[in-house]
């Protein structure tokens, strides 16, 4: 692989991270909800796009969009318990969903390829490109996701829905006083969260063109929480450099890799290790992460 | 406006409302007090909707509301504040008083993406608002301020500056000058009764100073052991034996 080639390769990756670390960051940055599943959004996305490809052979920009509704509705399904369970056992509700998930798209082989996964997934446009500019237009695909998605949550954080976010991330008891239904809330915050992530996951199965079970670990859950603490929370320029420097981190161990003389399974346990101690640095001597929370000034000058 | 019938909660062994039945005509400020623990904050807390009664009915506006969710009772026009007020942290002292404002455009995700121009419209007419009321309580300065770095006497004022913003028709608030100081309850008081006088509004108030009691309540109702002892206009409260044994036993 050319240092071009892997620079592509790497900055697509980037771009799909982003997505999904902004995803996170909607729900755990701005509303509250502490979610540690994120990865099912990924791995239903990503599911749904390529059996849909791959089996009915419809086109694929309806792929990618059914893809976003499956992912969105998830989100839906799983705010559902946040009527009834507190916030802690929530996150432990959306970490086993994610597993649930994976396990059956493990087992379902019928309908998944079980361990074997699905192959073949066809790229969209790819005849229009050769096999070495393909990846490039790809690049520039997920960058105009990226962007899209920057600025459509961007529209949707800086308006009273993302205000009343906030307030329920901080004060919930609050926004009920005030007639607020913040079911409904965490409910949109959800399915927005969800049809994003499902994005990124269909993004992921049309480039690597081969999914299976092996994606989608709750590691990944782990890597994407990594990238929004770094990164910054509350804000979605932070998901996305969260995004780039685990990403750099990542692949620049790889590196190393070919120089020390450890396995490779020890190389992944020790790189986890590693990114377990810059959330603990984090956490202890930065919270807030590198791109701080934005406070919103008004200047009483342009009130009146 | 508000009729509370034969009330009932129970926490554990204790009957924190023990039969509570009160009434709060259209457009008057009634005053709760009562000693510490005698059930004050759990009737607000039953009444708005955050703890589920053990028995007995709440009327509002000729509905029963018992039963509902708060937010749903917020939505009928029965708004309340917290005796530890609540403001979210890192929300500014304007963005809690727009957060507040009623009739909001853009509280879901595609009102946020497509509806900008009517959402800045809106925004614009609540910040005016906002910035009036502010002026009144003093907290003008403070504005662009984290919510959560205020005292509590100022989240105090930032609790009725919401709840103003918010306009209901009526408002229950719990020790609403707890932390605040004199001069300005003075005024928090004249702003209580002038919106009252203006705009017909029902107060529920709870109150530990008897000074700001008879200078706004057309009537009280004293608590104590969750039972009301007491009611009446403020004079006749004052000159009432079981009222002061009760406040002289509490000591
Ligand atoms: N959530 C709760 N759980 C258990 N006991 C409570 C709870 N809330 C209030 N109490 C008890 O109910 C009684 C009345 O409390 P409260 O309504 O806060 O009194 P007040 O507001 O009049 O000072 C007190 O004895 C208090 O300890
Ligand atoms: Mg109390």
């Amino acid at each position: 692989m050319t240092i071009v080639n892997f620079l592509i390769y790497f900055l697509i990756m980037v771009g799909i991270y982003a997505l999904l670390a902004m995803s996170l960051n909607l729900q755990v940055g701005y509303a509250g909800l502490i979610n540690f599943g994120q990865v099912v959004f990924f791995c239903i996305g990503a599911y749904t796009s390529s059996l849909l490809a791959t089996k009915t052979g419809l086109p694929l920009l309806f792929c990618f969009l059914l893809a976003m509704i499956v992912s969105g509705f998830f989100g839906y399904v799983m705010s559902i318990p946040t009527k009834s369970l507190k916030s802690d056992y929530w996150a432990i509700a959306t970490l086993a969903a994610a597993e649930v998930f994976r396990l059956v798209a493990l087992n379902e082989g019928w309908l998944t390829g079980g361990p074997f996964g699905v192959m073949s997934i066809p790229q969209p446009l790819r005849f229009l490109f050769s096999m070495e500019n393909y990846p490039l237009f790809y690049l520039f695909l997920v960058t105009l996701c990226v962007i899209i998605v920057f600025f459509a949550l961007a529209l949707i954080t800086d308006s009273p829905f993302g205000r009343d976010l906030k307030a329920i991330r901080e004060e919930e008891d609050l926004c009920l006083s005030l007639g607020k239904n913040t079911r409904k809330l965490k409910l949109e915050a959800m399915v927005v969260g969800g049809m994003v992530g499902g994005l990124a996951g269909a993004l992921f199965a049309h480039y690597v063109t081969f999914i299976s079970p092996e994606n989608f670990w709750p590691i990944e859950t782990f890597l994407l929480w990594a990238m929004i603490i770094v990164g910054g929370r509350g804000n979605h320029a932070g998901a996305i450099l969260g995004a780039a420097l685990i990403q750099i981190f990542n692949v620049s161990t790889r590196f190393i890799g070919e120089y020390v003389s450890l396995g490779s399974d020890s190389m992944a346990s020790l790189r986890m290790v590693i990114i377990g101690f810059l959330i603990i640095i984090f956490v202890s001597y930065r919270p807030e992460g590198i791109i701080k929370e934005k406070k919103k000034v008004y200047d009483p000058r342009n009130i009146r | 406006m508000l009729k509370v019938k034969d009330l009932q909660k129970k926490f554990g062994n204790l009957r924190a409302l023990d039969g509570v039945s009160i009434e709060v005509e259209a457009d008057s400020v009634v005053g709760l007090i009562g000693p510490n623990g005698s059930g004050k904050s759990t009737l607000f807390n039953v009444v708005s909707g955050f703890y589920e009664k053990d028995g007995g009915e709440v009327y509002f506006k000729g509905e029963r509301i018992d039963g509902l969710t708060p937010d749903a009772i917020a939505k009928k026009g029965l708004c309340r504040t917290f005796q530890i007020a609540k403001a979210p942290e890192r929300l500014t002292v304007l963005e809690n008083m727009l957060l507040a404002a009623e009739g909001q455009v853009a509280e879901n995700p595609i009102s946020a993406l497509f509806a900008r121009r009517r959402i800045a419209r809106v925004e614009r007419k609540n910040l005016e608002k906002a910035m009036d009321l502010l002026e009144i309580l003093k907290l003008t300065e403070l504005m662009n301020e984290y919510a959560g770095d205020l005292s509590g006497g100022q989240k105090k004022l930032l609790s009725l500056g919401r709840v103003f913003m918010r306009n209901p028709d009526m408002i229950l608030l719990d020790e609403p000058t707890a932390g605040v100081n004199p001069t300005l309850t003075t005024q928090l008081i004249k702003v209580i009764r002038e919106l009252q006088k203006k705009e017909h509004k029902s107060v529920l108030i709870i109150e530990h100073s008897m000074k700001v009691i008879s200078s706004i309540c057309d009537k009280v109702f004293v608590l104590n052991y969750g039972q009301v002892i007491a009611e009446g206009t403020p004079e006749e409260i004052q000159k009432n034996d079981k009222v002061l044994e009760a406040y002289l036993g509490g000591v």
